[in-house]
């Protein structure tokens, strides 16, 4: 930072990371391959006037500094003006939030990691011609610093946990799979037994389940994993400070105005304990604290960086570059206007107690791929794990079909809230997790073979 | 071979690794991001690392790191053995991996202009010339963006190879929202490959940029796409998506070996129509996901999966090589240096037929053709896949009719590829990202031709 300031930068920023990480991949039932791998990075933004540029570089030796920071003020020279820079933050996050490292998960070496992995398989075996083809088990132990020329200094260590976990039952050329993702900041609270067991189901239900035929307008329930990824990409989009600035956000100018049933209240946590993205300050060092964003279906703001909180007069905390799956590569980028923890107020009712009020509807544990166009909210997403409801019971399996409609008008049709928050993320890379429990939406349909 | 490598090697085989490799990385690249014309981001990035793995007796142990100090790889070398020891004694059966030739070869890429000798300024000025083209009263955001990439790799194994190579890249891409009332539809675009700024100075780029604003705006008065099971004609990029999801992934020879795959047994089958080939093509010029070696130092190899409707076979790596004895293919690649090796695609894509598009178009009584690729999902246990567009066309009594908004495409692969009865001349490949299964990206690219088959449409 001083550095860049000597060669000529009114304002500079340095961002580094270290981290180390622990990998166990099972194959066929048994741990193929581990990994030990640590990496630290530095990213440089310096500023001169309304030129802002970004450097980064792995830092390996002393010289990578220097070069890191040349980089930046060559950049200086080749940006056009930003006339919506206004400066680095001022006032630094302080302290710690509770649970977002554990130091029984940092010192879990790979040995720790074959532990459970084989709690998972031997779940997972548990079930007649069941096995496990592919998971993957890692720990992250990261710690970063943000510092900038305006004299404040923030930091913050965190562990992270993500496994990514599969079952394949079947013989003869037939097959079914079940997959899950399970998230935390420590490796304890985890229950790889019960995992192996649900996804063990899933693939026998995948492996049963038929073609989907015509097409079945209804109520969906939405287990919470894949759900979370779409209020990720769609509620975290449509809340941005960053798209509704830029006129992406179709909640741009709708504050005040119900987006959502009365039902439906949604929150960023930064300081939610043991949440994946927590901390007491964000990744360009401003402070974090809550914001409330649809409230009882009211959408009542929107969070940002600090660049887009001065554009839109709300308070900043919410630029982030460390994704929550794992921090690889976070020091490439600067930060950017992201979701921390975008927590959906939990309802009271159980999942039995949701899919027990559906006349006729279908239940999907798992898509292919949950994803929704976050500027339309239009969607169809095959379903892997689906079962139709018929008069509040789980009735056929079903696959080879599409959930279709609108989410941002499924939002405005939630006929249920469950009371389980489960964690997720979106792209690997991209930062933001999501707590949301099972929902029921009216107004989807599933379209099969016709 | 640096006395980095040198020590990285003598210390697997010291350690007692069956086989081992160290691979370095050193990676730069240029990004620009603009957006409604004004500058969002200029980042200078260099990443670089080294990743060693030893293989015993059925196991890998992987260890990484960032220093340059040869002490820190015999470190890191004990330690990727020790691992692979740990999974061996778990129970890991024993295997072989296919061992290859050793060589020495140094390969620089074909490219006309370096990217790193253009001066950022023009980088800067032909992302914002796109986002400026985007620019109509309908559109209510402007997106733009410019990045190129230089790695430069090292390699060296216990087998004597020792080899040096660079992957040169650049890409080009522009988003149009249009908006109206609380309507908000987009447009996306992009070229890439693996090349240098000719990729940038042979495109229009105003033209590019107008194109994307008008198709934004066109598709404000899209349809719903209809729903069900019907004929689709799928543009190159959806073929290739088709290609890449639906057979690709279920191609890679690790997913064999756990019989993960639905195509485990198919080799000599028929698998599509006598219509449908389909290769995998690391060699293929230009196209994004064309390498000169693996990451386990394999050349780079065309591999036909689908041969007039019957299958084939599989990618490898050494290991699925040699679990299942058949050659290399130089599909065994990594995210980077901190990252193991899977069986991963390059390039992959269906071959040409002899139809017109127009032809297989106006022999189309009722159905939709497809615009542009945005994402798909695998499923190489189940053999169905998602395929999402960007947009697309109803198609009726011959005619390409009124656009409809982003379908997903999904259906059973084989019965898909068996229903195929019209392939066009023309085929294309598009560029991107592959994740395995969500994790360990990798460049590469897809496509073929347009092609007509019977799948099962959705869209909101």
């Amino acid at each position: 930072m001083r550095r860049a300031q000597s060669e000529g930068a009114d304002a500079a920023e340095a961002y580094a990371i270290t981290f180390t990480s622990q990998s166990v991949y099972i194959e066929d039932d048994v741990p193929k391959v581990a990994e030990e791998r640590s990496e630290t990075g530095l990213g440089v933004r310096a500023a001169r006037a309304k030129r802002v540029a970004f450097s980064a570089t792995t830092l390996a030796s002393p010289a990578d500094v220097r070069s890191a920071v040349g980089a930046a003020i060559a950049g200086l020279r080749r940006v056009p003006e930003d006339p919506d820079f206004s400066g680095l933050p001022t006032e630094a996050g302080k302290g710690e939030v509770r649970g977002a490292w554990d130091g029984a998960t940092a010192t879990t070496d790979t040995a720790g990691l074959l532990d459970a992995a084989k709690t998972f398989t031997d779940a997972v075996r548990q079930s007649k011609a069941t096995s496990v083809p592919k998971a993957i088990f890692r720990i992250q132990d990261y710690t970063f610093r943000v510092a900038n020329s305006n004299g404040i200094v923030a930091n913050h260590r965190g562990t992270l946990v993500f496994a990514y976990l599969t079952a394949k039952c079947g013989s003869k050329g037939k097959f079914g799979e079940g997959i899950l993702k399970a998230m935390n900041t420590s490796i304890r609270p985890i229950d790889f037994a019960a995992h192996g067991a649900t996804v063990a189901r899933r693939a026998a239900e995948n492996l049963r389940a038929r073609a989907f035929k015509g097409k079945l307008p209804g109520v969906a329930v939405l287990d919470p994993l894949d759900l979370g990824e779409v209020f990720l990409t769609t509620v975290g989009s449509a809340v941005n400070g960053e798209d509704v600035h830029k006129g992406r956000s179709p909640w741009a100018g709708k504050v005040g105005a119900d987006v959502a049933s009365a039902g439906v209240t949604v929150r960023d946590r930064p300081r939610m304990p043991g949440g994946l993205a927590s901390g007491v300050a964000d990744d360009e060092g401003n402070a974090t604290q809550d914001r409330t964003l649809p409230e009882a279906g009211r959408l009542k703001g929107f969070f940002a960086d600090r660049k887009h909180a001065a554009l839109l007069g709300v308070p900043a905390g919410n630029g982030y570059r460390r994704a929550v799956a794992t921090v690889e590569g976070a020091y490439t980028r600067p930060a950017e206007t992201e979701p921390s923890n975008l927590v959906v107020e939990p309802g009271r009712k159980s999942l039995e107690a949701l899919l027990a009020e559906v006349d006729s509807g279908v239940y999907v544990e798992k898509f292919a791929a949950p994803e929704v166009n976050p500027l339309s909210g239009s969607f169809a997403m095959e379903v892997r794990n689906a079962t139709l409801i018929k008069k509040g019971e789980l009735a056929d399996h079903v696959k080879v079909a599409l959930l279709t409609g609108n989410f941002y008008e499924g939002l405005k049709n939630v006929v249920g809230v469950g009371r389980d928050l489960t964690p997720s993320h979106a792209f690997v890379m991209a930062p933001g997790c999501a707590y949301v429990p099972p929902m029921a939406f009216d107004g989807f349909e599933l379209v099969g073979q016709s | 071979m640096t006395e980095f490598m040198s020590a990285a090697v003598r210390a697997l085989e010291k350690a007692g690794a069956g086989f081992g490799d160290v691979r370095t990385e050193d990676r730069t690249a240029f990004v620009v991001r603009v957006a409604n014309e004004q500058i969002q981001n200029v980042n200078e990035v260099r990443r670089r690392g080294w990743g060693l793995r030893a293989f015993v007796d059925g196991a890998w142990g992987y260890a990484s790191g960032t220093s340059g100090r040869s002490a820190d790889a015999v470190q890191a070398a004990r330690k990727a053995v020790a691992i692979a020891r740990r999974g061996s004694a778990a129970g890991v059966p024993t295997s072989k991996l296919r061992k290859m030739p050793s060589t020495a070869i140094t390969l620089e890429p074909k490219v006309r202009i370096e990217p790193r000798d253009v001066a950022g300024e023009e980088k800067v000025a032909a992302a914002m010339e796109v986002c400026r083209a985007e620019r109509r009263d309908e559109v209510a955001n402007t997106n733009a963006s410019y990045a190129d990439s230089d790695w430069r790799f090292e390699l060296a194994n216990t087998w004597g190879a020792c080899l040096q190579w660079r992957e040169v890249r650049i890409r080009i891409a522009g988003q149009a929202v249009a908006g109206e009332g609380d309507r908000r539809e987009s447009a996306f675009d992009f070229r890439d490959g693996t090349a240098g700024w000719e990729l940038v100075k042979a495109l229009d780029l105003a033209e590019f940029g107008r194109g994307l604003a008008q198709e934004a705006v066109e598709m404000l008065r899209a349809a719903k796409p209809p729903a069900g099971l019907m004929p689709v004609v799928t543009d190159p990029g959806v073929s290739g998506l088709l290609a890449h999801e639906v057979m690709g992934h279920a191609s890679e020879g690790d997913e064999i070996v756990k019989r993960r795959s639905f195509l485990t047994d198919q080799v000599g089958k028929k698998v599509g129509s006598a219509l449908v080939s389909m290769y995998d093509d690391g060699t293929y010029p230009g196209a994004h996901g064309s390498i000169p070696f693996d990451a386990e130092g394999t050349p780079a190899h065309k591999t036909t999966v689908i041969d007039r409707g019957i299958y084939r076979g599989f990618l490898h790596s050494l290991e699925t090589s040699g679990v299942l004895k058949a050659r290399p293919t130089g599909n065994g690649r990594a995210q980077d240096f901190g990252r193991r090796v899977w069986v991963r695609m390059t390039n992959t894509y269906f071959g040409a037929g002899r139809d017109k598009k127009d032809e297989i178009v106006e022999e189309t009584k009722a159905g939709v053709l497809t615009r542009k690729w945005i994402s798909g999902m695998e499923d190489p246990v189940g053999g169905s896949f998602q395929a999402v567009t960007q947009s697309g066309f109803r198609i009726v009594k011959g005619e390409v009719g009124e656009r409809v908004r982003g379908m997903t495409l999904t259906g059973d692969a084989l019965s898909i590829l068996k229903s195929v009865d019209r392939v066009s001349k023309e085929i294309a490949l598009d560029g991107g990202t592959c994740g395995k299964g969500e994790e360990d990206y990798v460049p590469v690219a897809a496509g073929g031709p347009f092609m007509r088959c019977k799948i099962v449409v959705g869209g909101g």
